[in-house]
Order: structure tokens, then sequence, then C-alpha cells
């Protein structure tokens, strides 16, 4: 048994009735969901220009079309437009009962009725929409992107901000100011009087006592008390002045292979330096292992070494001889000998230059003369017999010693003031106090600058300094030569 | 004669029927209705009303409308199971000799009325037990079928519970039906006074046979039942179950345990008898909404919150009926699926 042609037509158009109010709910949620990233386009519209406007619309009307392409692809079951019928016009259920039993094998004789009376009654009814329309949630958000959409495309492009840093150099500065004062917004004027307010009422209202040390007066409030022993206590401090320098040491770092190689040890002595790169070669190989080029290369480095003062010029002379006959072992052999005789000199050196009484001073030149010549005297020659540090050992009377001529002369003309710190009261501010007195504590400068330029040239000439810096050093002598 | 004559034919048969009731019984025409639904789907009704509602009064006269035996039990603490289903006595016959012969009890009878049926002793209740379920009874090891079509009618009183026994929910489930006779309307209660008070009596005619009511049970069960509808019927009987995943609040909170399946089948039969009555080929939802409170009451155990709280089951069952309508609209919505 089919079901009747009236319940057939009845449920198909129910269905066509679901699938248009499917088109429109799917479509209006196809349209919300499109017009967000619309209005990221027409937020846009700076850069993208008149497209954005055309590309938005286009979006809207690609997520209504896919919207309502969707909504018209779902399937509605004949029993479900069946059900929906049978609610809308009162049917009881007569049209889904009839349309699910008259397909059924196991039918009961009441069935046939059933359909008959359905269909009747079917045909009676008067086709109107009973598919209620109903609003995706979606719906409700709707209006505010298409505000948003709306006023986009009447505003004019909104300002996006640029990807470049703020320039902060003085000159822009001065054109913002002019640009400022040439403008004619209220709140663009009222700006510099923002800027006022907001200092910090700390650094407005504190003000800086002026040390007793200090030899240039200063006035409250005044900020250069801050800065009194750098070169930016005579002026304002200036910000972009600073970031100039920065810029100027950060190019410096990009030259990476004009940087100092800050991992070597450069106040290591010859001896150290020798004896790592011969330790760096050797590396636990045995002699025949060895390379000979840079053993040749270590011999010369050390016989270049010795004709400045050394004696191990002959234990390398015999070293390069072996080597040039293919006895690395003996080379290396003459190698020690030198390394061992350049530690001699090294350590004979480094005791003269021990750490001495503070007395020496008045000693007078007798433990200078002593350390003179060639500096190879112990640490005991520091002191004659019976002098020393401790009490009664001196050639004072007083078991102290004597105090400097200065302290004798006035004592309070040098000390040192502090107070506590604020917080943990772990340590002092404290201030050198006293006025440069007459003392000689000058020495002849002309005599010695000179002195000190050739042991600069000597220091350059033996590469202890980085080839980078020698011109800044002979700069720095010059300017002292020159006063 | 064809379906849709035999058809017309029961909606004739029931509305006669009916109105043979309503000669004597006045108002009530819902709990007449659920009565004969009751009856022409094969189950038992049980009414629950104060005294001097005429539930009695109401099954004698459908038993007097009837072409059928009736008999009245009025159940007492002292029943004994025998005085209702009978018991084997010796009897001597003209020889002289004795034998046993069984003696049947008043529950051999199309429409048993069993009379505050509370008041029985559970195990005289018990016996009426294989009775209502089997439609026979078991004496001496035979077992005796009762005569069909068979029809009992409890009545039972709610207020007086002092020296009664409640049914077994067991009991209580065999009844496809439990009707509350609430108290007359003014106009009804006039109209009772007009009725009960004249020297007349009034005159009941039998106007269905049994034959007729087995042959209109059969067509009934002929009446087609959409899957929808009957999923409807299966949702409500699961919401009254509180260990279910999907049961409503009230269920969880005020139910102990819910419905049996008998509940279910209690639904879609007397749908089928309401849609009948109707002139209606097919069980609609409303035919299940409209018996849920009758199907579903007597079924539906509060636990002590409920209890406590005094819930009523009809306002419970009402609740439930509503969110499993709610919930299956919206799942059936064209336009979420």
């Amino acid at each position: 048994m089919t079901s009747g042609a009236a319940l057939d037509r009845l449920v198909r158009g129910v269905s066509a009735q679901v699938r248009r109010r499917r088109v429109e709910h799917h479509a209006l949620r196809g349209f919300f969901w499109a017009s967000l990233p619309a209005v990221v386009l027409l937020a846009l519209k700076g850069p993208l220009g008149p497209r954005a406007v055309l590309a938005a619309g286009a979006l809207l009307l690609a997520g209504a079309l896919l919207g309502g392409v969707w909504g018209a692809l779902k399937h509605t079951s004949r029993a479900d437009a069946a059900r929906l019928a049978d609610r809308a016009f009162g049917l009881e259920d007569r049209v889904a009962t009839a349309l699910e039993w008259g397909e059924r094998p196991d039918r009961t004789s009441l069935v046939a009725a059933l359909v008959a009376d359905a269909t009747a009654r079917v045909e009676r009814l008067e086709p109107r929409q009973i598919v209620r329309r109903i609003l995706p949630r979606e719906a409700r958000f709707l209006p505010v992107p298409l505000v948003a959409a709306l006023a986009l495309t009447l505003a004019p492009a909104l300002p996006l901000p640029s990807p470049r840093l703020p320039d902060f150099t003085p000159g822009s500065q001065e054109e913002d100011k002019d640009a400022r004062t040439g403008s004619g917004l209220l709140e663009e004027r009222s700006k510099p009087e923002a800027r006022e307010r907001l200092r910090p009422p700390a650094f407005e209202e504190r003000e800086f006592q002026a040390r007793s040390g200090s030899s240039t007066a200063s006035t409250a409030g005044d900020l250069s008390a801050v800065f009194k022993d750098t070169s930016l206590s005579s002026q304002r401090p200036d910000f972009n002045s600073f970031l100039k320098r920065g810029d100027e040491r950060l190019k410096l770092l990009e030259q990476v292979d004009r940087l100092p190689d800050l991992a070597s040890d450069f106040t290591a002595s010859q001896y150290k330096m020798v004896f790592r790169k011969s330790k760096a070669l050797a590396g636990g190989l045995r002699p025949d292992q060895i390379s000979p080029q840079k053993l040749k290369e270590l011999l010369e480095e050390m016989e270049r070494l010795g004709r400045k003062g050394g004696n191990w010029s002959g234990d390398v002379g015999e070293g390069m001889e072996a080597l040039e006959g293919g006895q690395t072992d003996k080379a290396m052999e003459a190698m020690q000998k030198a390394l061992d005789k350049m530690r001699a000199q090294e350590e004979a050196q480094r005791s003269g230059k021990g750490l001495r009484g503070g007395r020496d001073t008045d000693r007078g030149g007798a433990g200078r003369d002593r350390r003179g010549g060639d500096g190879s005297g112990g640490e005991g020659e520091d002191f004659g017999e019976g002098e020393g540090l401790l009490p009664g050992k001196g050639r004072s009377t007083s078991p102290k010693g004597e105090a400097s001529r200065r302290l004798s002369a006035t004592p309070y003309d040098v000390g040192v003031e502090g107070e506590s710190r604020r917080g943990r009261k772990d340590g002092y501010d404290t201030n050198m106090t006293g006025r440069g007195g007459p003392m000689a504590s000058r020495l002849h400068y002309l005599g010695v600058i000179g002195q000190y330029r050739k042991l600069m040239e000597d220091a350059i000439t033996r590469e202890a300094v980085p080839r980078d810096y020698h011109s800044q050093i002979k700069d720095y002598f010059q300017a002292l030569d020159e006063r | 004669m064809t379906d849709d004559g035999r058809v017309r034919e029961f909606v004739s048969a029931f509305e006669v029927l009916r109105a043979e009731v309503e000669k004597v019984i006045v108002g009530h025409r819902e709990i007449i209705n659920h009565v004969l639904i009751g009856m022409f789907a094969g189950g038992h009704v049980l009414l629950e009303g104060v005294p001097g509602l005429g539930k009695t009064l109401l099954v004698k006269t459908l038993s007097e409308s009837l072409e059928l035996s009736f008999s009245r039990i009025q159940f007492t603490p002292d029943l004994m199971p025998a005085d209702i289903i009978g018991t084997n006595i010796i009897v001597e016959d003209a020889d002289g000799r004795k034998y046993f012969q069984f003696q049947q009890g008043p529950l051999f009878a199309h429409i048993v009325l069993a009379d505050e049926i509370n008041r029985a002793t559970p195990k005289t209740q018990s016996a009426l037990l294989e009775g209502m379920q089997e439609a026979s009874v078991t004496v001496g090891g035979i077992s005796r079928p009762l005569p069909a079509p068979f029809f009992v009618l409890a009545t039972q009183n709610p207020i007086e519970m002092e020296g009664t026994y409640p049914l077994p929910e067991a009991q209580l489930d065999r009844f496809l039906l439990k009707l509350r006779v609430r108290y007359p309307a003014i106009e009804e209660l006039n109209a009772i006074i007009d009725r009960t008070t004249q020297s007349r009596p009034v005159a009941v005619e039998r106007v269905m046979s049994g034959a007729q009511v087995l042959a209109y049970r059969e067509l009934i069960r002929e009446v087609p039942v959409a899957a929808h509808v009957r999923d409807f019927a299966s949702g409500i009987v699961m919401a009254t179950h509180p260990q279910w995943a999907d049961a409503p609040e009230v269920t969880r909170r005020f139910v102990r345990y819910g419905a049996s399946p008998r509940g279910a089948q209690a639904l879609i039969l007397g749908g089928k008898v309401r849609a009948l009555a109707e002139g209606r080929y097919n069980v609609s939802v409303d035919d299940l909404k409209a018996l849920a409170a009758p199907a579903l009451r007597h079924r539906v155990i509060l636990n002590f919150e409920g209890e406590a709280e005094g819930i009523d089951t009809d306002t419970l069952v009402s609740q439930i009926v509503e969110s499993v309508e709610a919930s299956t609209a919206q799942s059936r919505e064209p336009f979420v699926r």
C-alpha cells in the first residue's frame, strides 16, 4: 500500500518550506560570520584603498551565499516533515502514522482506513506557510558588525601605526614642536601643560645640597649636582645624545672582527703564553706526532722574545737546528730548556715587584736604589736590617712609626665624612673632605712622560696590547705630552 | 464489515455504554471514560477516593450496562484467599459417595468489584494477584481459568488508613490505570441529589455483551502507533527513573523507583482505546499525555524527600511529561538537526 498522493504533496510542500527557512537561517549565519572579517578589511581601508570596500562586500555576499547553500543542502526527512505538518494543522499524528505504516509490511487492517482518513483531512486543508522563521543566535549581534562596517565605509581611512621607531633626535623634536604650535587643535595645545604636570613631584621638589668637598657652587634644585663627577654635570641630561652614543657603540659592537679577544689573558706573562702554546702544541702527543711547522713557529716566537733580553736564545737555536734535522724530540727538549730559563727570569722579575710597605717612600731612595738595576732583588731586600712594618722595627722612635709630614702639619685638612644609608644600613655614603694642600706630590711631568711613552712603545711592540687599540693608546700619550 | 465500519461501531458502542453509566453516575465523565478504556484495553482499574463519591455505584452501573456476570467482594481484614478464589468442598452424591468439588469464589465473574481492597491482608490481596495477571486461579494444584472478559475494578479509601494494608507495588503494577475520584462540583452534587432522592430509580439497560467486548479488544490492538509516538511513551516511562541519564530534575530529586514496562504498555493500549473511541485510527501524542497520570501515578514510588515534601504524583508525572515533550520537540526540530 502506498500513501496517498495528497499526503506526499503535503510532505513535499512542508519540506520545501523547511528548506527555505534553512536557507534563510544559515544565510544569516554566514552573513554574520562574514561580516567580522569584512569589518577588518574596512578598517584597513587606508592601505588597501577602495578595494577594501569591494572586498568586504564580496565577503559578505560570499558568506551569505555559502550559508544559504549549506542550509539548502541539509536533508529533511519525510517523517520530520510529516510530524511538522501534523503539529501545524492539528492532524494528531495522522499523516506521520499513515506515511510510516503505509509502507510497512506488517501493517494492520486499520492502516488503510487511517490513510484514507488522513488523505481526506489533508485534502480539506488550506495550504499555508507553517514553518516559522527561526532566527539564529548570531542575528542578535548582527547589527554590531553591520553598523561598524557602515561607519568604516563612510568614515575616512583609519590611521595605522607606523612600523618605524619614533625619531627622538632633537631636530625632529623641534619640528614636532613647530608643528604643534602651528596646529590649532585644542587638545594639541594642551599637551605641553600636561607634560609639565606629569613631572614626578619628588624630582620637582628635591633640592640637592652641595657637598662640602665640591669645588663648584650649586644652587638648590640644580640637577647638575647629581652629575657633578661626570661630563653631564654642566648640562641638562640629554637623552637623545645618550641614544646617539649608544647607537655608535652598538655599531662598534657589530664589527666583531675588530673587537679584542677578551677571553685571552693579556695580563699573563710571556712565559705563561709560551707555555700554554707549547702545551697546546704537545697535547699529550708523542714527539713524532707533533707538527714540525707549529713547533717551528713556536721556537721562532721564543727566539723573538729572547732578543729582548732573554738568555734562552741559545737553546732556541739548538732546537731550530734539531728541527731542521728532523729530530723533533731534541727540538722539544731544547724548547723545554728555553721555557725553564724563561720561567726563571719571570720569577726573578716578579719577586722584585712584590708588595712593599706603605712607608717605603719615607725610607728614601735606598730601597728604590736596591730595587733598581735589573730588578732581580728578592722580597727580603725591601727592608734593611732591623727595618720593617712591625712596631718598633722601623727607624722611627715611635712604636707605630712617624706620622707623615702632611698629617702632622694639619691633622684636619683631610678626612672622610659620611652618613648612614637609608634601608638596610649596611654601608655609608662617604665623601672625601678637605682641600688640596700645597704638598709636593707632583713629579716632574716632562721628566717622567718620556719614560712612560717608552714603556708604552715597548708594550705595544711586545703585542701585549690588541692591535686595534694601538692608535688610541698613542693618542692618549700624545695628549699627555701636549700638557 | 469493513474496518471503517467496525471502528464506527466501536465508537457508537462506546458512547452508548458511557451514556448508560451516566444515567446513574453524575459527572465523572473522565473517570467513566478511563474505566471504559481500562476495560476495553483488557486491564484492571483501581479507583481511589473518599467514601460516598460513587465508586462502587459506578462499577455496579457498568456491570448492569453489560451483559456480563458481576460479583462484589467487600475486602475485610479477616477475608481469606479461599473466600475470593473458592475452595474444594466435600460433596455427597446420591449414592452416598463423597468427593471434592470446587466451589468457585466470587472471583469467578466477568466483572469483579474489589471494594476497599486495601482492608484485606496481603495474603488475600496476593490471591487476587494471579487472577488479575493470568486470568486464572490455581486451587488444589488445578488451574482454573476465569471467565473472559475478566475485569477487576478495585476501590480503596485514601484517608482511613488505620487497619488497612496498603497494596504492595507488585500488585499496584497489575492495575492498568489508577483513577482518582474527586469530589463533585456543586452542579453535579445537585444532580446527584435529584436523581437519588426520587421515588423511581433509574433503569440501566444492558447495551453490550461480553463477546462484543472481546471483539473490540481485538480491534483496538490493530490501531497503528507511529514510531515517534511509541518513542514518546518510552521516553515518559524512562524519565520516571531517577537512574536514567536523561531523567529530569524532579525525578532525580523525588522519585525512588520509576514505572515498569507495564507503564508503557498501559500508555499505548490506553492510547489506542482513546484514539478509537474518538474515531481516530492512530494513536497520537495527545492520547499519551491524557493517559500519563492514570497510567503512571501508581507506578512511580516517591522517595523520602518526595514523601516529606508532600509531592503529588500527578503533578510529578505532569512535569515529567512536559520535560520529555520539550526535549523531544527540541530534538525533532528540523532546523536544529
